[in-house]
């Protein structure tokens, strides 16, 4: 099994961070679509009030599969809030480099190990997350970790107001 | 669901108005007349809060922040005077000014109401457009994971 740190991520990682989301996108064919800059990945992660947190694994020079990298995976988490029971931990982002999938156990660790430690830290009440319907490995991942399906025992169904209809809204008389 | 609420006056004041607040609201409130509801004055001497939103910001990994409306609610005996849409209003302006990428916020699939009241302003459904599903691990679950 290979060494990897798991840590808190950094203002050095920021370059890494846009990376990773990048091939994460491009494994969804949607790299396009990825118009964050490194600069607001910065000022939003790292300023006054954060907007998101990010854990980051690394690995020591002798065990990189892919010459240059040492940040090889990462996770993107914010805290919401439900008012029947207060602070939630949202875990919105998740990624290894293919490279390390399956060897590190990386994945489970994150997931189940930091998020928990940090939700309870935080005196979270649970952790949401989306994901695809199609998305049958994620599922069964998470369900046999305790995740139920809030869409289908209640029925919840994600909105978006876009901002060109935001702009619409705040304009009218 | 009010038995389900466990949250307390406690901890709205430390989680809203504390050096890091978890959520913020904006209120809407009424002049109060005579026959005011018990119960339901404020600080603001001759006004009655009547409605309320709730939002926080979340962040998209690929195009950064977002306005997430959380709750959204105005008394009944309040409701059709255009107080829903000027909230509305006032987190769209919100939204725009703090340089977010779009409002998120998730409905019942059974409310056909608000559901119309949001298509009407140009709200599209993720849940059908792209199958995003909303899943929980609940405290007993985490608490579990992490003693394996």
């Amino acid at each position: 099994m290979a060494n990897f740190n798991l840590r808190k991520a950094e203002p050095k990682d920021v370059p890494d961070i846009l990376r990773l989301i990048k091939e994460l996108a491009k494994y969804e064919e949607m790299e396009d679509q990825v118009i964050l800059t490194e600069k607001e990945l910065l000022e939003d992660g790292f300023g006054d009030h954060p907007f998101y947190h990010c854990v980051v694994a690394d690995v020591p020079v002798e065990h990189q599969k892919v010459e240059g990298y040492s940040v090889i995976g990462f996770a993107m988490y914010y805290f919401t809030y439900d008012p029947w029971i207060g602070k939630l931990l949202y875990l919105e982002d998740f990624y290894v480099m293919r490279e390390y999938r399956g060897i590190t156990r990386l994945d489970a660790t994150i997931k189940s190990c930091f998020l928990l430690q940090t939700a309870v830290k935080n005196r979270c009440s649970s952790m949401h997350f989306i994901v695809a319907e199609s998305n049958k490995a994620s599922i069964d991942f998470y369900k046999r970790r305790g995740a139920s399906d809030l869409s289908l025992q209640e029925g919840w169904r994600l909105f978006r107001i876009d901002k060109e209809n935001l702009l619409k809204m705040s304009a009218e008389e | 669901m009010e038995e389900q609420v466990v949250l307390t006056e406690k901890e709205l004041l430390e989680d809203g108005f504390g050096d890091h607040p978890f959520y913020h609201c904006v209120v809407a409130e009424v002049p109060k007349d005579k026959q005011s509801l018990e119960g339901k004055f404020n600080d603001n001497i001759g006004y009655t809060v009547v409605g309320f939103a709730m939002y926080y910001f979340t962040y998209d990994p690929w195009i950064g922040k977002l306005l997430y409306l959380e709750d959204f609610y105005v008394m009944k005996e309040f409701r059709g005077y255009g107080m829903g849409s000027e909230i509305l209003k006032m987190l769209s302006e919100t939204a725009v000014k703090t340089r977010c990428s779009g409002m998120h916020f998730i409905v019942a699939e059974w409310n056909t109401s608000s559901i119309e009241f949001y298509k009407r302003r140009g709200a599209s459904d993720l849940s059908h457009e792209e199958g995003w599903r909303l899943y929980e691990i609940d405290k007993c679950n985490l608490l579990k994971m992490s003693s394996k």
